[in-house]
């Protein structure tokens, strides 16, 4: 480096024979940064432009999706966990029912039951009363007949005919030594 | 193998390139753009860059005219290609100065890339009008390599001066690094001259910037020239054949050793701060 400025110093006119050994030309030079900036006009607004905002638009598409996907997974799990709550609660509230249903089952069976006694007492107590009922109207009837038959062969036996005080006295006694 | 023969045949090819140097000393592609008119400031090589524009544009325009969130076609290969460079300036440079640049970074790429393999098209420097060739590679002219190299070193310039601020910038360029107190003051005179020098080196980095693009894209294109001039003209595009190939891998690795220079003399410049900080 030190050399070359030593012999750009000792060369006053290097710059100039070198500008005309290459052919470094001002105008040439100034036509070709305007064509340079031209490059990088075309470049800057036709391609990279484009085509950045196109990748940007992409890579914040892909960030957002990723964003999305772990939304998504979590409503996934928070979705998976709320069910499976639900099915508990639900087989809870199911288990519990049928519990409910049991012991109501149980209590209208118990009611039934008592009921169908009841029902059965009353009947029996009904059947008990009207046996009762058909006894005495039988014994009654039969002390009845006995006492026509009795009051009858007393007198075909004796063969007076009975008063009715007679025949009272006389059915009376006999049924009070048959009526035990 | 291949590429020992390869070497050698051209290896050969060059000595007799200079042995018949005085033969071929017509064929010669001269070191600078010729006017296409003297009445205009039109070069061939002005021409050649019109025509790299116009294909740029062509291509933006087919790659973005249709633009869908699941590319296809050109879009595709478009949005691969300037992703590729993004991420790759990315990890050279970092986030914020790629997101600010990228639009110079990348034309600059893209532009040198197809103006150098519109250089290798036949017909490009040899087909001629008046015995000036009408078309000439775009980087092989060193008005354009310097309009390029010097326009970075302006925006270099601001871009440096507001990331930095006007006593960063400065600081970054004359302040002693990673001392402090006694220390700092003592070295102070001896960070001062190297300062100085760190101006003249950022002074040269365009003209180095410069002559490297064009030493190498002239030289190739000179070095098909010769070679086409060694046999005779019905076998001219053999001799230089091999050479084809070795410059479509020049032309790719003179865009990106550009653009990587630039990117890392901005990157250098910057980083200023950021070490400033952690300090």
């Amino acid at each position: 480096m030190m050399t070359l400025l030593a012999t750009a110093a000792e060369h006053p006119n290097a710059l100039e024979a070198l500008s005309k050994t290459f052919g470094l030309h001002g105008a040439f030079f100034a036509a070709q940064v305007v064509n340079f900036f031209l490059v990088i006009i075309v470049l800057k607004k036709f391609a990279f432009g484009p085509i950045q905002a196109m990748l940007e638009q992409r890579r914040e598409r892909i960030v957002a999706g990723e964003e999305k996907l772990k939304r998504i997974e979590k409503q996934l799990a928070d979705s998976e966990a709320t069910t499976a709550a639900a099915i508990a609660k639900a087989n809870e509230d199911a288990i519990r029912l049928v519990a409910e249903a049991k012991q109501g089952a149980a209590a209208f069976t118990e009611q039934k039951a008592q009921e169908a006694i009841a029902q059965a007492q009353q009947i029996l107590t009904k059947a008990e009363a009207a046996a009762n009922a058909d006894r005495e109207r039988i014994s009654a009837e039969l002390k009845r007949e006995f006492g026509r038959l009795v009051a009858s062969t007393t007198t075909q036996v004796t063969g007076k005919v009975l008063t009715s005080d007679d025949q009272h006295r006389i059915n009376a006694e006999a049924l009070a030594k048959v009526g035990n | 193998m291949t590429r020992f023969l390869v070497t050698t045949l051209g290896l050969w090819l060059l000595a007799f390139a200079s042995a018949f140097g005085a033969e071929g000393a017509h064929h010669a592609l001269p070191l600078d753009a010729q006017p296409l008119h003297e009445s205009l400031p039109i070069t061939n090589s002005i021409t050649m860059v019109w025509l790299a524009v116009i294909l740029i544009v062509i291509f933006c325009q087919i790659a973005t005219r249709k633009m869908s969130l699941v590319p296809t076609g050109f879009q595709n290969f478009a949005e691969w290609v300037v992703e590729s460079l993004y991420t790759f300036l990315e990890g050279l440079m970092g986030a914020h100065l790629t997101k600010r640049t990228f639009w110079f970074f990348g034309s600059i790429f893209f532009f040198i890339l197809v103006t150098n393999y519109l250089g290798l098209i036949p017909g490009v420097g040899t087909v001629t009008y008046g015995g000036t060739p009408i078309l000439r590679g775009g980087n092989a002219d060193i008005n354009m390599t310097a309009a390029m190299a010097f326009t970075f070193a302006i925006l270099w310039i601001y871009w440096a001066i507001s990331e930095n601020g006007l006593k960063g910038f400065i600081a970054h360029i004359f302040a002693p690094k990673g001392v402090k107190g006694f220390l700092f003051w003592t070295l102070m005179p001896l960070f001062i001259f190297v300062g100085f020098l760190e101006i003249i080196s950022i002074a040269i980095r365009p003209v180095a910037l410069s002559f490297r693009l064009f030493g190498n894209i002239y030289g190739g294109e000179q070095t098909l020239e010769k070679l086409m001039a060694l046999v005779p003209d019905y076998l001219a595009f053999l001799p230089s054949l091999p050479f084809y190939f070795m410059e479509l891998l020049v032309g790719f690795v003179q865009a990106l050793v550009f653009t990587l220079l630039c990117a890392i003399f901005l990157k250098l410049i910057c980083d200023h701060g950021d070490e400033h900080e952690s300090h």
